[in-house]
């Protein structure tokens, strides 16, 4: 199991996934402060270092409000002198790279590593974003592991070079390494106490301004020069050859083959495994050094090749330093990348796709149609209904969402800015709607220039975590501008969609610990919110009135819609000896106005093929209630009855134990 | 040398990375070269899931290529027919026999979208068109083992049963064993047998 593993004392192999790798690696390098915003994928490091926090008492972990906050507190951390990490999704770092530049120019002191997760393909993002622009730009060393075994290797010799070169060193992955687990040999493990530092007697400025900035920035250039020169050569970058058969590192290109690869990350894995199955013969770079590129190790590699494939998702970042070498040192060579159109900016890659273009490349065929299976194989499968995320059974969500769309009276009412969470899946089935949905706390920035221009009313929408992360801004740009908008704040106590970790709102702070909740209703109201209207998520009933209320209010009114997580919620429940008390469909009753299914997507709710009625699966419903609301016929009832119950939701542990008291419910 | 492969398919909340745990732990326990590729996020709610996991050398990319797993387990028929793409011609298809029905399907049923949900005779009968198919009863096992929760461990002890399968089954009893609370090891264990003596009397 990972989280034996993670704190392991004996040096053995172990199954980790690479963000619990990360984890082992730093725990493994004394890593004294560590702090996180969650964001796929890279949200398992912070979940597993709250996992152990328990177990160190010389380590200090924060749940940050964003990723910039996060960044600032391991510099912090690490001016002072400790070991620190964070680690942010490649749109979080466009949040913290405000701080970032600067850092790099300011430097370090206790060796201060960062995690840039890209998602090609957008998995879980916005965008495509190429975080490796940001070890370039800013002049920060930037490495970029393949596998699990790589990142533990990577986080241990990153913290030696932040602490030699007192810089933060970035290390870039994606979601292929982040997601992926393989064996990985635990290292020793050994912490020294967590003993505060004085400041009195390290003193030393970081700061960076006008002639500071110009002194930093010389320094930094500087810097890069030594960094390239030790680890262009070392061990990170490797010059491989493979003969058809096996591969062997090298030490230079003697006798290499006329044919290269350069690629880097899980790319180099791609290519591997499509070189293998060509029994294609080839010299291979791979690069673990993203930033500084080894320029004088690329040069030496392309100046025997005829032809050179580079093989990296998103931007031509190394194949763009490759054309520019061989401008010098080998104007003939052939280079198939992007540039020369065999391979997309854009989505993530695989084997089908590497190998067609090395085949094509080297002219051979692949042994396999890849492509024209998976068209074959999908046509098959295209007789399936598709599965795509829903509202969890019990989510708050689904019940604000059947409020706010019969209160608004439809799509063509309002102009409805989405944010950044759970919520979002407001643009699948079956609300199917968001006219605008940006990045974290967006949503009231852009509502502010809508409010000017469209005749529509215009409603924002943000979860807890989200307000705090970067929402606070735009309502308080809202109310000193007076603008007209109805933000509605989706409160369900938790960062749901990562996972329900803690956020500012929640009594609680990283390890589950006691902490202080913010009051949002407070704090909205000192932020000169005049209209705040509060409503229980599940009050459907209730709500449409109050969501209205707000709605006509001219002015920056506030709807905080309240309710738990329902897997955080239930989890807790259970937890203090609760039990579901599932709702049902009385047979009898129900005439098929499906007013429970449609537009209501509960997971714990089918047709009956027998039938064609309604029925609760009463393994997935947790007895949230909502749909009883929705049934013109009073056709959903709480299985409380069968036992002489009242017909009423039970979601609180109290409730429960009523429950049992009062009937003859088993405990 | 190609390594044994495996798709690991389910719906969000069934155990698929449980599943998937358990063959990479016992790889861990016996020295061999293991490799998976997985989606967390927005799949666990209620989402389709899909685990690659590669065993053995040349365990190179964490991602199955189309058409060259060696097998699907699949928690969910519907699912094993969705990553069908990854099996390789003619291999092998061990799926449990109760099919989940997305949210979505019935939106459209009862949006007159579609006539009537898909059949379990329908998604099987175009797996068998591609694939040796093994069909579980798993949930009826895991009852019969004395706990519904342990259907992914039928599953694997089915998986464990089918020819080929490149771990030695001790090591992967002591994987699964080594991860449940002491009192849940029985239950875990006769799950485990029941499924690969329903293995062996299918196939």
């Amino acid at each position: 199991m990972a989280f034996k593993d993670v704190i392991e004392k004996e040096e053995k192999d172990a199954y980790l996934l690479t963000n619990e790798a990360v984890v082992r690696a730093a725990l493994e390098s004394d890593v004294k402060v560590v702090s996180f915003y969650p964001g796929s994928p890279q949200t398992e490091v912070l979940d597993t270092f709250e996992k152990v926090l328990p177990q160190f008492d010389d380590l200090r972990m924060e749940i940050a409000t964003n990723e910039k906050v996060a960044l600032e507190t391991v510099a912090g951390a690490s001016f002072v002198g400790m070991r620190s990490l964070t680690s942010m999704k490649s749109v979080g770092t466009n949040v913290a790279s405000d701080s970032l530049y600067s850092l790099a120019y300011t430097g370090v002191k206790g060796g201060c590593v960062v995690l840039i997760a890209d998602d090609p393909y957008c998995h879980s993002s916005q965008s495509e974003q190429d975080g490796r622009w940001f070890g370039y730009t800013a002049y920060l060393p930037m490495l970029e592991p393949s596998d699990p075994q790589e990142m533990a290797d990577m986080v241990r010799l990153s913290f030696e070079l932040s602490e030699k070169y007192r810089t933060m060193v970035l290390i870039r992955t994606t979601t292929r390494v982040n997601h992926q687990s393989g064996i990985v040999r635990l290292g020793p493990m050994e912490r020294t106490p967590f003993e505060r530092i004085s400041w009195k007697e390290n003193r030393h400025s970081f700061r960076t301004v006008g002639s500071a900035a110009r002194a930093a920035k010389a320094e930094l250039l500087e810097k890069m020069d030594r960094l390239k020169a030790e680890l262009g050569r070392s061990d990170l970058n490797r010059t491989e050859h493979f003969n058809g058969k096996e591969l062997t590192q090298v030490d230079g290109t003697d006798g290499l083959p006329k044919v290269g690869v350069i690629s880097s990350g899980v790319c180099y894995r791609y290519a591997l495994e499509s070189l293998m199955d060509l029994e294609q013969e080839a010299a291979v770079l791979k690069l673990g050094v993203l930033n500084p590129l080894p320029e004088e190790l690329i040069a030496e590699f392309i100046s025997g090749l005829d032809k050179v494939i580079v093989v990296e998702e998103l931007f031509p970042y190394i194949e763009n330093t490759v054309t520019m070498i061989a401008k010098d040192t080998n104007p003939s060579i052939e280079i198939v990348g992007k540039r020369s159109g065999h391979f997309s900016e854009m989505l993530e890659y695989n084997v089908p796709i590497v190998i067609k273009v090395i085949a094509d490349a080297v002219g051979k065929e692949p042994p396999f149609d890849h492509m024209a299976h998976f068209e074959r194989m999908t046509e098959k499968a295209s007789i399936l209904p598709p599965r795509l995320p829903v509202f969890c059974a019990g989510c708050p969500h689904r019940a604000t969402f059947t409020s706010f769309r019969r209160a608004v009276g439809g799509q063509d009412e309002v102009f409805y800015a989405n944010d950044i969470g759970c919520y979002s899946m407001a643009c699948l089935e079956p609300v199917n709607w968001s006219d605008s949905m940006i990045a974290m706390g967006a949503s009231m920035g852009i509502a502010a220039g809508v409010q000017y221009v469209a005749k529509e009313k215009v409603i924002a929408m943000m979860g807890d975590s989200t307000t705090f992360h970067a929402g606070l801004t735009g309502i308080a740009n809202a109310v000193h501008n007076d603008d007209d908008i109805t933000l509605f704040i989706m409160d369900n106590s938790v960062t749901a969609m990562t996972g329900q970790q803690s956020n500012p709102a929640a009594p609680e702070v990283a390890g589950h610990t006691p902490g202080k909740g913010i009051d949002i209703e407070g704090m909205l109201r000192g932020l000169g919110v005049e209209k705040i209207v509060n409503i229980d998520s599940y009050d459907i009933g209730k709500n449409i009135k109050l969501i209205r209320e707000a709605v006509d209010h001219e002015g920056v009114s506030a709807i905080i819609s309240r309710q738990e997580c329902a897997l955080y919620h239930f989890r807790n429940y259970r937890r203090a000896g609760g039990k579901h008390v599932p709702f049902f469909v009385d047979k009898e009753k129900c005439d098929r106005m499906y007013n429970c299914v449609k537009d209501f997507m509960c997971p714990a709710i089918s047709i009956d093929p027998e039938d064609g009625k309604a029925r609760i699966a009463p393994e997935i419903c947790v007895g949230c209630g909502v749909c009883s609301k929705l049934c013109g016929k009073q056709a959903i009832i709480s299985t409380a009855t069968l036992k002489g119950g009242e017909n009423r939701a039970y979601i609180e542990v109290s409730d429960y134990e009523e429950l049992v008291r009062a009937t003859e419910v088993d405990e | 040398m190609k390594p044994f492969s495996i798709i690991n398919a389910g719906v969000g909340g069934q155990g698929v990375v449980r599943m998937s745990n358990i063959l990479g732990e016992a790889c861990a326990l016996t020295g061999k070269e293991v490799r998976s590729g997985e989606l967390h996020g927005l799949s666990q709610r209620s989402g389709s899931i899909v685990i690659h996991q590669r065993i053995g050398d040349g365990a190179v990319s964490p991602l199955i290529p189309f058409g060259e797993a060696d097998v699907i387990v699949a928690l969910e028929p519907m699912e094993a027919l969705r990553y069908l793409y990854f099996l390789k011609p003619g291999g092998l298809v061990i799926t449990n026999t109760e099919l989940t029905h997305p949210p979505g399907e019935s939106e459209d049923l009862v949006n007159g979208r579609i006539e009537r949900y898909i059949s379990y005779e329908e998604v099987i009968g175009t797996i068998k068109e591609e694939a040796e198919v093994v069909e579980i009863d798993a949930l009826e096992i895991a009852n019969e083992a004395g706990n519904p929760l342990t259907v992914n461990v039928v599953m694997v002890g089915a998986l464990a049963a089918s020819e080929g399968f490149p771990l030695d089954r001790d090591a992967v009893v002591e994987a699964m064993t080594s991860t449940v609370p002491p009192k849940a090891v029985d239950v875990n264990l006769k799950a485990f047998e029941l499924g690969s003596e329903a293995f062996k009397s299918k196939s």
